[in-house]
């Protein structure tokens, strides 16, 4: 199915914004909230995983049903999962499209992957204290 | 022992009646603080040594070590790019600029992907804003457009709108309106006197249709925009015309989404169109808790706020060029410092992938996204509450931060300052 995907700031977000490595930071920015008609259309339970795939990359993510989204919309708290799917291009303002990406949703098994996956995919090296 | 009116460096809102209880050198409870904010004091965990990539690990190096390699890597660059500054203090920022002049980089901040577009549109048609202390005080009418304040500047309403008392508000919880717009029915929404649910990229037609109605032009505006009802549309007009000071606040949700800088401008223009009928103003809701006193450092010593490339000698600003973003995507630089940000977690994949594929720097208190990317990390002491100096708050008051633990941790401005010595020393050298 396909959706409109928007990212901003939620709590959970900011307050493990020093500890982006923490489980808690993972859980904040790799939930995906959908409406529940949306949900149910896609034969799913909230808290079910979610391929999300837009034109820049694909991501496992985790969803959290609100009715405070409308229908065919999906929003994620911004971070390195959002990222994971956004493109760089910023017709030439300087500034990338974070908000009103076109990605396509289907249910899946695969694990919701941790920032360090995320991370070493482009190329780094995980720090492991 | 208690320290009184502590400025929290968390976001904009540089709330500084935070009060701080200290036992050993240890912060044991905060007071009048947000969650984001208690989280930020009440942090445990932080890097404890520079760290240096050798033959694919990670090793922990003197300071020294860093340093060295650090000014190596920016002396050695042809296109060096220095990026962050929004999580440190104005001195430490004039350093940073100082630098890039120095190597010819280019110097860009956090501004870049967040109120840029905001920028653009204040140098295109002004900007009629005010200090926060004005919006407490007089406005009877508040508009948070495409933001949440509840989510990410917690204190915004009680210290400065909806909850705050008002020196010419008699009782600002019938006196006081509140309008929000946003794509999504957010807690701020929920005790909003109007919400409108405007579809994602719908904020130009609802600006337009505002501003069509505030002209007395609304027999052109078709039954719904961008899924908004005429009736709300009038409505709304007409609570701002009836306002005798309105505040509108804006935020990412305008100038992330389709329009970008256009969108803000459309905003600033139907804030004029109400200032030919009543008094009104606009004002970014600014993230990082000094992303504004970039702006002010750069503007004073190279002339524009944000995205200086110094590459030809001269300060040289194209923002959509020399953007941050444009410029990782291009893979122009071939190396990059990160100074109290974290591009990693918040910037688009490919950008990223260019910045793990160059020597990367990284000064910052704790480990995070960006040091998977870096070859080196130096971790400083933590900018308001290890270090003072000075902050800018989102309507541009500077307030000074204060020191209330002490550390050993050095601070970013005594590492940028060791860094440009050290390059100024290999120079000399030859």
């Amino acid at each position: 199915m396909r959706f409109a995907l928007s990212s901003g700031r939620t709590v959970p977000q900011g307050s493990f914004i020093e500890h982006k490595l923490s489980k808690g930071y993972q859980r904040a920015t790799s939930m995906i909230y959908i409406h529940p008609l949306d949900l149910m259309e896609l034969g799913l339970e909230s808290g079910d995983r979610v391929h999300v795939t837009s034109d820049f990359g694909s991501v496992v993510l985790t969803t959290e049903t609100t009715e405070d989204i409308q229908t065919g919309c999906v929003y994620i708290a911004l971070g390195p999962y959002a990222n994971a799917i956004t493109g760089g291009y910023t017709h030439a303002t300087g500034m990338p499209d974070y908000k009103d990406i076109t990605v396509e949703i289907e249910p899946t098994d695969d694990p919701v992957p941790t920032v360090w996956d995320l991370m070493e995919i482009v190329g780094g090296l995980r720090y492991g204290h | 022992m208690d320290i009184k009116d502590v400025p929290c460096p968390f976001c904009g809102c540089l709330c500084d009646d935070i009060s701080v209880r200290l036992e050993d050198n240890r912060i044991t409870g905060v007071e009048n603080c947000c969650t984001l904010g208690n989280a930020k004091f009440l942090s445990k965990g932080r890097l404890q040594h520079p760290i240096m990539r050798r033959d694919g690990k990670w090793v922990e190096v003197t300071y020294e070590e860093a340093i060295d390699e650090t000014a190596r890597i920016l002396s050695d660059a042809m296109r060096p790019l220095l990026y962050g500054w929004s999580g440190t203090i104005g001195e430490a920022q004039v350093v940073g600029v100082h630098l890039a002049e120095e190597i010819g980089a280019l110097i860009d901040s956090t501004t870049s992907v967040c109120h840029n577009p905001s920028i653009l549109a204040i140098q295109e048609v002004g900007h009629p804003g005010c200090t926060l202390g004005q919006v407490k005080n007089r406005a009877d009418l508040v508009v948070y457009w495409g933001c949440n304040p509840i989510e990410a500047h917690p204190r915004h309403m009680s210290r400065y709108t909806t909850y705050a008392d008002g020196y010419f508000i008699d009782n600002t919880a019938t006196d006081r309106k509140v309008i929000v717009v946003d794509i999504r029915r957010s807690e701020g929404a929920k005790i909003a006197d109007e919400f409108i649910q405007v579809k994602p990229g719908g904020d130009y037609l609802v600006l337009s249709a505002l501003r069509a109605i505030v002209r007395g032009r609304g027999d052109v505006i078709p039954d719904s925009v961008a899924g908004v009802k005429k009736v709300q549309l009038q409505r709304v007009a007409d609570l701002m015309m009836k306002a005798k000071f309105g505040a509108v606040f804006f935020g990412l949700g305008v100038t992330m989404s389709r329009g970008k800088y256009k969108n803000v401008r459309n905003a600033i223009e139907l804030v004029s169109e109400l200032n030919r009928k009543t008094k009104f103003t606009i004002s970014a809701m600014r993230g990082h808790f000094n992303v504004y006193g970039f702006n002010e450092v750069l503007t004073w010593m190279a002339g524009y706020p944000f995205a200086v490339d110094f590459s030809r000698g001269i300060a040289f600003y194209n923002p959509g060029e020399t953007t941050v973003i444009d410029l990782l995507e291009r893979k122009e630089p071939d190396a990059c410092l990160v100074v109290a940000s974290d591009p990693g977690a918040h910037f688009p994949k490919s950008t990223i992938e260019h910045m793990a594929a160059i020597p990367t720097v990284q000064i910052d208190p704790c480990v995070n996204a960006t040091t998977a990317l870096c070859q080196v990390q130096i971790p400083v002491a933590i900018t308001g509450i290890e270090a003072a100096g000075t902050a800018y708050r989102m309507d541009g008051v500077p307030i000074r931060m204060k020191k209330v633990l002490e550390t050993e941790f050095p601070t970013d401005q005594e590492i940028l300052e060791r860094i440009v010595t050290r390059i100024r020393e290999m120079r000399s050298h030859g």
